[in-house]
């Protein structure tokens, strides 16, 4: 009789902690991938697109002429 | 090995941005068709040359037209022989992401992804156009702050608030600047009586269309049938009377433009008085417009320097960094 509650004990105990130590790679991922995201999403990240604009931008050789729009 | 890519298909014009290469197409979204057999007969500037110019057996059309996919086989077409022109085969499966109206539904989303696969994309997934546009205009959307973008083009006009890379606020309206097009139109038809086609009204459009009095106004001559007589005939028109013919149209344009403003949350709205809004897309051209939304706004307006380029650019920005930015296709985000 023993033996059975405390296999039960056991299941329950170790369903709980794959639960948690699932919940918690799901929350590390979430964050790394928003993480990385905003990353590539950065002005260093788009310098090379940003790059092609300007040289597809007519008047790009005149830098006044620009708007800025990260504002300074 | 198959370069990647990313399309922006518009209702206007399409553009095509290979990974690592840059822009390497640009062309009118038309294909012309024989209407007895089914048979392409050509496609981008091509057929766009061929617009209200064919004789009865040939239809030269916009398969986008109106920002949604009125014509599914037609589009279907288009994609697949799009993509061999840049070179994909079944061999060559490159990962492709698509910009689409946001305004279209689910069923012509499906169906634009699963004619990409058909057509050798080894996977395909769609952007919004204004979040695409935000990218490449080099807004700072990594940033919690209001970016808004107002993307005018062909048959949609988009207008989004961006803030941490993801979408805020969205008011798309299918309304463009084919619209402004057809009202100068029905406008020349109603008033001088004579019968213009499209192309026509469009060049009268990009030569003294506007949307609020500027200096230097011109007026233009323009050639078209007579309506009585069928004979071809000259009538002059001046920009106020064309200010006259499309005020409705820009109108609705910038009621779209205010209900954005009027979704966004108040924190950001704050930010968009100081940074202004950004412009793009080629309706965004017609003169006195940006000035015109400011003016009804109180809020400055930008002009994108690529507003043609700046949808694709973003898409190729997403097309280059892949793993990282998969999460912002439609239907992907939570
Ligand atoms: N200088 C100009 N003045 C006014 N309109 C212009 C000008 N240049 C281009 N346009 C108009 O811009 C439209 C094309 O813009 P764009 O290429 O951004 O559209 P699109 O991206 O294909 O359309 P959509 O975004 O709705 O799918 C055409 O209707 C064209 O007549
Ligand atoms: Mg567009």
């Amino acid at each position: 009789m023993t033996w059975v509650i405390v296999a039960i004990v056991v299941v329950v105990v170790l369903g709980a902690v794959g639960v948690i130590v699932r919940r918690r790679a799901q929350g590390a991922d979430g964050v790394e991938m928003f993480q990385r995201q905003i990353d590539a999403l950065s002005p260093e990240a788009r310098r090379p697109v940003v790059d092609q604009v300007q040289q597809l931008d007519p008047d790009a050789d005149d830098p006044d002429d620009r708007d800025d729009p990260r504002g300074s | 090995m198959a370069r990647d890519l990313a399309i922006d298909l518009g209702t206007a014009n399409t553009l095509v941005y290979m990974k690592g290469r840059g822009i390497v197409l640009n062309e009118p979204s038309v294909i012309a068709l024989n209407r007895q057999t089914g048979e392409v007969l050509a496609t981008g500037r091509e057929a766009w040359q061929m617009i209200g110019r064919t004789p009865g057996y040939i239809v030269a059309v916009r398969p986008l037209r109106g920002g949604a996919i009125t014509d599914f086989e037609i589009t279907e077409r288009m994609i697949r022989l799009l993509l061999q022109r840049v070179g994909v085969s079944r061999f060559t499966r490159p990962k492709v992401v698509i910009c689409v109206p946001s305004a279209i539904t689910e069923v012509e989303r499906r169906a634009v992804t699963d004619a990409a696969r058909r057509a050798g994309a080894a996977d395909a997934n769609l952007i919004e156009q204004p979040m695409a546009a935000a990218i490449g205009a080099d807004l700072p959307i990594d940033e919690p702050v209001g970016n808004m973008v107002i993307d005018i083009g062909g048959g949609t006009s988009e207008t989004a608030v961006i803030s941490l890379g993801g979408i805020v606020a969205l008011e798309a309206v299918r309304v463009g600047s084919f619209d402004i097009d057809a009202a100068i139109q029905n406008y020349v038809r109603r008033e001088h009586g004579i019968a213009i086609g499209e192309r026509t009204a469009e060049e009268i459009k990009v030569a003294i269309g506007s949307a609020d009095p500027t200096v230097d106004e011109n007026q233009a001559e323009v050639r078209g049938r007579d309506l009585m007589t069928g004979l071809p005939k000259t009538v002059v028109l001046s920009p106020e009377e064309i200010r006259f013919a499309i005020e409705d149209v820009v109108s609705s344009i910038i009621a779209s433009v205010i209900r954005c403003l009027a979704k966004a949350p108040p924190e950001l709205s704050q930010d968009f008085l100081v940074r202004g809004m950004y412009l793009v897309g080629g309706g965004g051209l017609l003169r006195g417009l940006a000035q015109r939304i400011e003016r009804e706004t109180s809020v400055p307006v930008r002009m994108s320097n690529v507003p043609l380029e700046a949808v694709v650019l973003g898409a190729g920005h997403v097309i280059e960094h892949y793993e990282a930015l998969k999460g912002m296709f439609m239907g992907v985000r939570r």
